[in-house]
């Protein structure tokens, strides 16, 4: 049970970041990037073939895997992004864009799998970076492992620097402008296309971050980002999409529902239902779009907070 | 003699054509038409394949006395009663056959209008693309559905259909009667949509699309006119599904993903132009007839590219999403202002109103 536990907070950790940089991209920019499929399997192979050719630890390459989505993230804002903005396209065409830049990118990393293969002479279609990981402790027959310890901790650091860096630095507070409002941040002198531009580099990373720490719990395929998609934009939706906290609380609930939730699920029914996995975060997504669109972000959570403080006689 | 060559290689290009047809058609009534953001195309099409690959061949094996329940789909046995089926009951009863095809397409229809209308339900909710989201997790967990639940349709292991056309003769007189059928489908899908475009219940579907407040205020409804769009969308759809699978003679969960079933469909559309039916039957042809092309050559191709053409697939389909998108959002051949009288009559009102006011 305890080791249940421990992937999936662990995967929770990866969602929470890549819906994170769902988020930040969709907030800036309203588009919905169905690229995040393509940055997050990037960092997969990043981290494996950087392993594969070098021999270091994977935990080396988790930084230069979230480089590489960054620069993916800019190089689809400077080529196709950019200019769908200025020229105020429909949410559904930015949507489509992007979608069309994730079958570029996913083209582009079958047929170098499919070279590598030809150059390292293994199959570099799937891999395992999981028994690479380093085992740090036993609690009863549970391995407790380096990422089960360094995702919880990503996360809070990183979470926690966006938040000081929204809220305390001047370009945080220039980002925040533009989301609330383009018109009054350009009146103000502020560049809207900077901000653009940083929130799909940060989203970019972040994905690449998620990417990075997913491929220690679970196995790499190059069709892991089609897989993957589907439980990230369901966190950012459960989220909000217009906060950072509520990605992170979003990725936390998916993530420990779908993994959680079917290993609980299949003790009681039975293994077959562990097929349906992937179904937990549609249902999740569906429901709260219908129910409660806002999302996680949007509850007032600060007045629960002082409610509880005044139940409990504070 | 060159045309017997290039046969097999023209019927791939028209059947591959006509399906996409259907389904893009299905997708334009619903996108360039309606405006609605229909990012779950492949729930419809699926339910009309899984409607082809369960529902007909269950039939005919009860009526020859086989089983029929969940063991039909059992991938042990099925090919021997599907065998069974196309050789002993349908390959001498042409009525037959065209009678359960005729069926199928029937209830394929049926279903595709109750997931259509089962759509409706968020697409009254939800705008744009958070409504593509929520549609496009229908089309996934069905997919999931489909492919891990055994007893329907043979989940991983697929099923198989009988051969409706094989009282036509084994072989190529066999593709033959599918690509004409299908592309006699699909040109009556595109006289039918067509016609919606043009009858008052098309334009109501633009002026809902261009401006819900305004529609409105003349007294359209919205919501029965965006339940009806998704009945009739998921309706066609479903038959473009149900037509694939019966030609194609197996069924597979997997290969009804959102990919090739929702995202090609709108990169034709896209590449045509969106809300112009023309312009959808040209980007369908373009890119079936590149895509035969590309997997007919890939030997002489990956020679010159060195990647193979299943990959390169993506790579040029995504291209011509982005390069429509950035540079031609309108399509090759854009949509055309709604003339709903001819211009003479137009000009003629015109005047009247003119000397009218003098």
């Amino acid at each position: 049970m305890l080791d249940v536990i421990l992937t999936a907070l662990a995967i929770s950790s990866g969602f929470a970041l890549a819906a994170g940089g769902i988020t930040i991209i969709y907030m800036s920019t309203e588009t919905f990037n169905f690229a995040h499929a393509s940055m997050v399997a990037y960092a997969f192979y990043t981290v494996f073939v950087l392993n594969l050719v070098t021999g270091g630890s994977p935990y080396y390459y988790i930084p230069i895997a979230a480089l590489v989505s960054g620069a993916i993230g800019v190089i689809i804002y400077f080529t196709i992004n950019k200019w769908l903005l200025r020229a105020g396209a429909t949410m559904v065409t930015l949507m489509m864009s992007t979608l069309g830049a994730d079958l570029i990118l996913y083209g582009f990393l079958n047929a170098l799998a499919e070279n590598l293969t030809q150059i390292f002479k293994r199959d570099m279609r799937y891999f395992l970076l999981a028994e690479q990981d380093i085992l740090l402790f036993r609690i009863g027959n549970v391995n407790v492992k380096l990422i089960h310890i360094v995702s919880l901790l990503v996360v809070v650091v990183i979470i926690a620097a966006i938040q000081l860096f929204l809220t305390r630095t001047k370009f945080g507070i220039a980002m925040r402008t533009t989301v609330e409002n383009p018109t009054l941040a350009k009146v103000l002198g502020i560049n809207p296309e900077t901000v653009y531009l940083a929130s799909w580099f940060i989203g970019g990373a972040m994905a690449g971050l998620g990417g990075g720490i997913l491929s220690l719990v679970m196995p790499g395929e190059t069709r892991i980002g089609l897989v993957l998609i589907v439980p990230l934009f369901a966190a950012a939706i459960v989220g909000g999409l217009y906060s950072i906290f509520g990605s992170l609380l979003g990725g936390f609930l998916i993530g420990v529902s779908m993994q959680l939730g079917i290993y609980l699920l299949a003790q009681a029914v039975g293994s077959w239902i562990n097929a349906y996995k992937y179904i937990i975060p549609l249902a999740m997504m569906v429901v709260t779009l219908l129910v409660y669109p806002q999302g996680l972000g949007a509850l007032p959570w600060g007045k629960y907070l002082s409610r509880f403080r005044r139940f409990r006689g504070e | 003699m060159a045309l017997e060559a290039l046969a097999p290689l023209l019927t791939q290009i028209i059947l591959y054509f006509a399906a996409f047809l259907i389904v893009t058609l299905s997708l334009n009534l619903e996108v360039g038409y309606a405006g609605i953001a229909q990012f779950g195309r492949v729930l419809a099409v699926l339910t009309g394949a899984v409607v082809a690959g369960a529902i007909p061949g269950r039939i005919l094996a009860y009526m020859m006395g086989m089983p029929y329940g969940a063991e039909y789909a059992n991938h042990l046995i099925n090919f021997k009663i599907v065998n069974t089926i196309t050789n002993e009951l349908l390959t001498p009863n042409p009525l037959l056959s065209i009678g359960m095809f005729v069926f199928t397409l029937a209830l394929a229809a049926l279903l595709g209008g109750i997931v259509g209308f089962i759509c409706s339900y968020p697409a009254l909710r939800l705008k744009e693309a958070y409504l593509g989201i929520t549609l496009l997790a229908f089309g996934d967990a069905l997919q999931a559905f489909i492919w891990n639940y055994d007893p329907i349709a043979g989940a991983t292991q697929g099923i198989n259909i009988p051969d409706f056309y094989r009282w036509v003769g084994a072989g190529a007189p066999r593709f033959y009667a599918a690509t004409i059928t299908m592309l006699g489908i699909a040109i009556l899908v595109y006289i039918l949509i067509d016609a919606i475009g043009r009858a008052p219940y098309g334009r109501a579907l633009k002026a809902m699309r261009d401006s819900e407040v305004a529609a409105a205020v003349y007294g359209k409804d919205i919501a029965g006119l965006r339940g009806k769009t998704l009945i009739v969308g998921g309706a066609i759809a479903a038959i473009g599904g149900a037509l694939w699978t019966m030609y194609s003679l197996s069924f597979k969960a997997i290969t009804f993903n959102r990919l090739t079933w929702t995202f090609w469909p709108w990169a034709f559309m896209m590449l045509g132009g969106t809300g112009n039916n023309f312009g959808v039957l040209i980007g369908t042809f373009i890119f079936s007839t590149a895509r035969t092309l590309i997997f007919t050559y890939k030997e002489i191709l990956t020679q010159v590219i060195p990647i193979s053409p299943q990959w390169l697939e993506y790579i040029l389909v995504g291209t011509a999403i982005v390069v429509i998108a950035l540079l031609r959002p309108q399509g090759i051949i854009p949509e055309k202002p709604a003339l709903t009288l001819k211009r003479e009559e137009i000009i003629e009102i015109k005047e009247r109103v003119r000397s009218r006011s003098k």
